[in-house]
């Protein structure tokens, strides 16, 4: 297993090195840039972009640029943000903390709702239960984020609510952590949870359902049930261990979502994650931020897979990497 | 007796100096304007992150907001009828619109508790606005302007020729020397260096202004805290020390949506509202919602208005929109009272150039020289030109391609693409077919200023004084987009005269000549003249000035809408909480 793991990592460095050449050059074809928008206002001059250029090395030729780039990655700083006027990795840390929270919540109780509904719904088919958990799980599928947090904010306001966006009420933004700001949070909490976890959990939950109805068709399972085995133990022991298989690889993809997915949800509902920042220097190009969020999008994608990998062979007694 | 002479002579003096010269505010009774009473907090809402806590450090809307609270200029507007008035200056003299001598205000003190005092000024405008490299300073309006301390509280601006108009620039918010100078040139950094003051992770300590209120604390993303500054220089009629408010809270909310939303739940106490949305909360509130919606005519504000590319690739679109007949048929398929009623709710009034209706510069005859919506006319106009219909009703140029060009809009912008599609119908009623390209609003100005655009639909900011839009109005000038071939070859160069109208010409005359002229009857003559030659050319098409709306917190009393980033102009201080 440890020699499994260093080979991934081993591997994992080159497909980095060819995502940064990919991130740069993408970067580097975008017509104008942030200079150029900053020439809009009639206070800034040329002679202003020109000495900006030539602080930020811009003037140079592109490899040159690539390369201080890439080298100060390798030193672990992400370049500046002109925008901000400050490193990038500060700026990307200040946001993380919640982006990290909402998601690993997020995933979380994604899981812990769409699993067992996916059984319940492979075990009942046809009851009306079912079908109308079903609904629900199309219906999720199907409307835009965005749209089901427009929908919520209006249903909250028209029922009295005054939790309309973001995660705390204004008094407790800035309050010392207590009781009170931790219901304040959980009276907030529950919007961003239903918005960004909606799809996921109708794409989790039918997955499920799908695997468990394959795997309760097969024919260990009769043979189980044949032994004579409970069927709790039928159920669980053989059928959802085998059905569940799929469903980890598939939540390695999920870590990069941190921070791309909820983009919009998270303006709508005015969050502080990374999502409405990566927007706003993707508006104003901002280089440097999106080519680190972009690389750590990229990173995330793969340490995502090799948990997954890791998570399988565990779970799963026949997966064995030598 | 003596004793008691030099005792009233001891007062005095205290009053003058130790007491100082706090600013009383008049009594805006027009405006609705009470005694309030102090305490309370505000919510309020930013439409993005600060990039910076130093003004001059970006061109933001978001510190612009936040610096109105927290700084001053030597001059401010009155709020009710925008005449210049003393700020942290008391009084000022004007020699030939060249020489600007200001008495500062004597006993303000930053937030910090150092003294405000001549130095601070001289050094936020040599150091930081002059300073081509900060990114939100104004180099260029302080070209060659010399400016002295003549003492503590006393500093002169010496301009290299008359400027009418400068006194406008003096509403800058001044910085402390004693913060700032290890970002300055004078403090022995490269001039560049100033952007870096004051970034967004700065000790809020460090933040100081004179203004009504100081920064807090910043939980990034999320929201902006300012609280009181307790020595605040200026009074209400009453004699109370302003500001009342106690705090004041910027709540982060990109989506213009979500804003609506936290006002609606009560989060927030007053926001900034389009036509657009003023059915809806005007409908709530006469249902008895806790608010109150309020219209007020701006004097800032940005119409908008269609633009033709005079150099446009295509040759013979170019001629044709280089043609004044050919822009004022148009003009009479421009229905200015449909898109004021529809798009605008009514909540909207014909526009003149760079100076709104309300402004004192405006020149009332715009309107009658802009014409009525008359299809008929229209199509008599263009029919005059030669541009004969096709067997589709699309008329052809001379060279018999179809008569069609693109106009570019803003798409993220309900009200432009609303615009955009009534005026697409409408021409191609006249048989002028038009081909919508939506853009991020963001990006109109520099699609504007490149070559690449035939019509556009484009809105730039009314000031009080035509003069502060000279690059834009006064042919050849850096923001004169639609006729680029004017434009200076090099950054300094003379503007190419060989290109210019006729009427292109006159104007760029009536524009020098007034930035010379210090009589304001004679300026305000010249500015006549030039809105009455360009709409009668019907240079661009303006279309509506769009009211302010506002809606406020009943819990708030004495508001006065305010755009929020206009330094000079801010009823906040007045406000207070029920």
């Amino acid at each position: 297993m440890g020699v499994y793991l260093l080979r991934r990592v081993l591997v994992a460095i080159p497909t980095l090195w060819l995502i940064s050449v990919l991130v740069f050059a993408v970067i580097q074809l975008q017509p104008g840039g942030f200079l150029e928008n900053l020439l809009e206002d009639p206070r800034v001059s040329r002679e202003t972009i020109e000495n900006i250029r030539r602080q930020y090395l811009l003037d140079q030729p592109v490899w040159v640029q690539y390369l201080h780039w890439l080298g100060g990655i390798v030193r672990g700083d992400f370049g500046y943000s002109f925008l901000n006027s400050r490193p990038v990795s500060e700026l990307i840390w200040e946001r993380m903390g919640w982006t990290v929270f909402l998601a690993f919540l997020t995933i979380l109780v994604t899981w812990v709702i769409a699993i067992p509904l996916g059984i319940y719904t492979a075990l009942n088919r046809y009851g009306p239960s079912s079908t109308a958990l079903n609904f629900v799980g199309y219906f999720g599928l199907a409307t835009p984020d965005f749209l089901v947090a427009l929908l919520l904010i209006y249903w909250v306001l028209s029922t009295g609510g005054t939790n309309v966006g973001g995660l705390f009420s204004p008094q407790y933004i800035d309050a010392p952590w207590s009781w009170a700001k931790f219901q304040d949070m959980l009276a907030h909490l529950w919007i961003p949870l239903i918005v960004i976890g909606l799809d996921g959990t109708a794409t989790i939950m039918r997955q499920m359902r799908a695997n468990l109805l394959d795997v309760l068709s097969q024919d260990y399972i009769r043979t189980a049930r044949a032994k004579g085995l409970a069927e709790r133990v039928v159920l669980w022991k053989h059928a959802v261990r085998n059905a569940i298989n799929p469903l980890i690889s598939l939540a390695g993809l999920q870590l990069p979502t941190l921070i791309s997915s909820t983009i919009i949800a998270s303006i709508v509902l005015s969050l502080p994650t990374i999502g409405p920042f990566l927007y706003d220097s993707l508006l104003n190009k901002d280089q440097y931020v999106v080519m680190a969020l972009l690389m750590l999008s990229a990173l995330l994608l793969m340490v995502g897979n090799l948990l997954a990998d890791v998570l399988l062979a565990w779970v799963d007694p026949r997966i064995r990497y030598e | 007796m003596k004793r008691r002479v030099w005792l009233i002579a001891m007062v005095l003096l205290a009053l003058g100096l130790g007491y100082a010269q706090p600013k009383v505010l008049p009594a805006y009774t027009s405006l609705g304007v009470t005694t309030g009473k102090a305490g309370g907090s505000l919510t309020l809402s930013l439409a993005s992150a600060p990039q910076t806590f130093f003004y001059y450090g970006a061109i933001d809307s978001a510190i612009q907001n936040l610096t109105n609270q927290m700084f001053d200029g030597l001059i401010e507007y009155n709020l009710a009828n925008y005449q210049i008035e003393p700020a942290l200056a008391t009084r000022w003299s004007i020699t030939d619109s060249r020489v600007y001598t200001f008495d500062l205000r004597r006993d303000v003190r930053w937030h910090d508790g150092r003294p405000f005092t001549a130095d601070d000024v001289v050094f936020t405008y040599t150091q930081i606005v002059a300073n081509p490299e900060a990114r939100g300073g104004d180099a260029a309006n302080f070209e060659g302007v010399k400016i002295e301390k003549l003492g503590d509280f006393r500093v002169r601006f010496t301009l290299p020729k008359p400027a009418p108009a400068f006194i406008h620039y003096m509403r800058l918010p001044i910085m402390p020397k004693h913060k700032l100078l290890p970002f300055s040139q004078e403090g022995g950094k490269p001039r560049a260096e100033i952007n870096n003051a004051w970034p967004t992770n700065v000790n809020p300590e460090e933040v100081v202004g004179t203004g009504p209120f100081r920064l807090r604390s910043y939980t990034p993303g999320q929201q902006v805290t300012l609280v009181k500054n307790p020595n605040y220089w200026k009074r209400d009629t009453a004699g109370n020390p302003l500001p009342y408010l106690e705090q004041l809270q910027y709540l982060i909310i990109t989506d213009s949506q979500a804003r609506v939303a936290q006002f609606l739940a009560g989060n927030i106490g007053q926001i900034n509202i389009t036509g657009a949305e003023f059915p809806d909360l005007k409908r709530r509130e006469t249902q008895g919602a806790p608010f109150r919606v309020v219209q007020f005519r701006a004097l800032f504000g940005s119409p908008p208005h269609i633009g033709f590319n005079y150099n446009a690739k295509n040759a013979e679109l170019a001629n044709l929109f280089k043609n004044s007949d050919f822009r004022r048929a148009l003009q009479f398929a421009v229905n200015r009272e449909r898109i004021i009623e529809d798009v605008y709710n009514g909540l909207a009034e014909r526009a003149s150039y760079g100076v709104a209706p309300l402004s004192e510069w405006y020149y009332p005859e715009v309107a009658r020289l802009q014409g009525r919506f008359d299809l008929n006319a229209a199509n008599a106009a263009l029919d005059r030109l030669g541009l004969r219909r096709g067997p589709d009703g699309i008329r052809r140029l001379p060279s018999g391609r179809p008569l069609e060009f693109t106009l570019t809009y803003g798409s993220n912008s309900a009200v432009f693409t609303a615009i955009a599609t009534i005026l697409q119908s409408d021409f191609q009623r006249v048989g002028v077919k038009v081909n919508l390209q939506g853009i991020l609003a963001a990006n109109l100005l520099s699609t504007g200023r490149g070559q690449d655009w035939e019509a556009i639909l484009l809105a730039l900011g009314d000031q009080p004084d035509p003069e502060l839009r000279t690059p834009i109005w006064k042919p050849g000038g850096a923001l004169y987009y639609w006729h680029q071939a004017t434009q200076p070859t090099t950054p300094t160069g003379q503007p190419q005269f060989n290109n210019f109208l006729p009427w292109e010409r006159e104007i760029y005359d009536l524009w020098e000549r007034a930035a010379s002229t210090t009589n304001f009857t004679q300026r305000k003559a010249l500015y006549d003249r030039w809105q009455s030659i360009v709409a009668r050319e019907a240079q661009v098409i303006m279309i509506a000035k769009e009211y302010a709306v506002g809606a406020v917190s009943n819990r708030y009393g004495n508001y006065i809408y305010s755009l929020g980033v206009i330094p000079g102009f801010n009823p906040v201080p007045l406000m207070f909480q029920r």
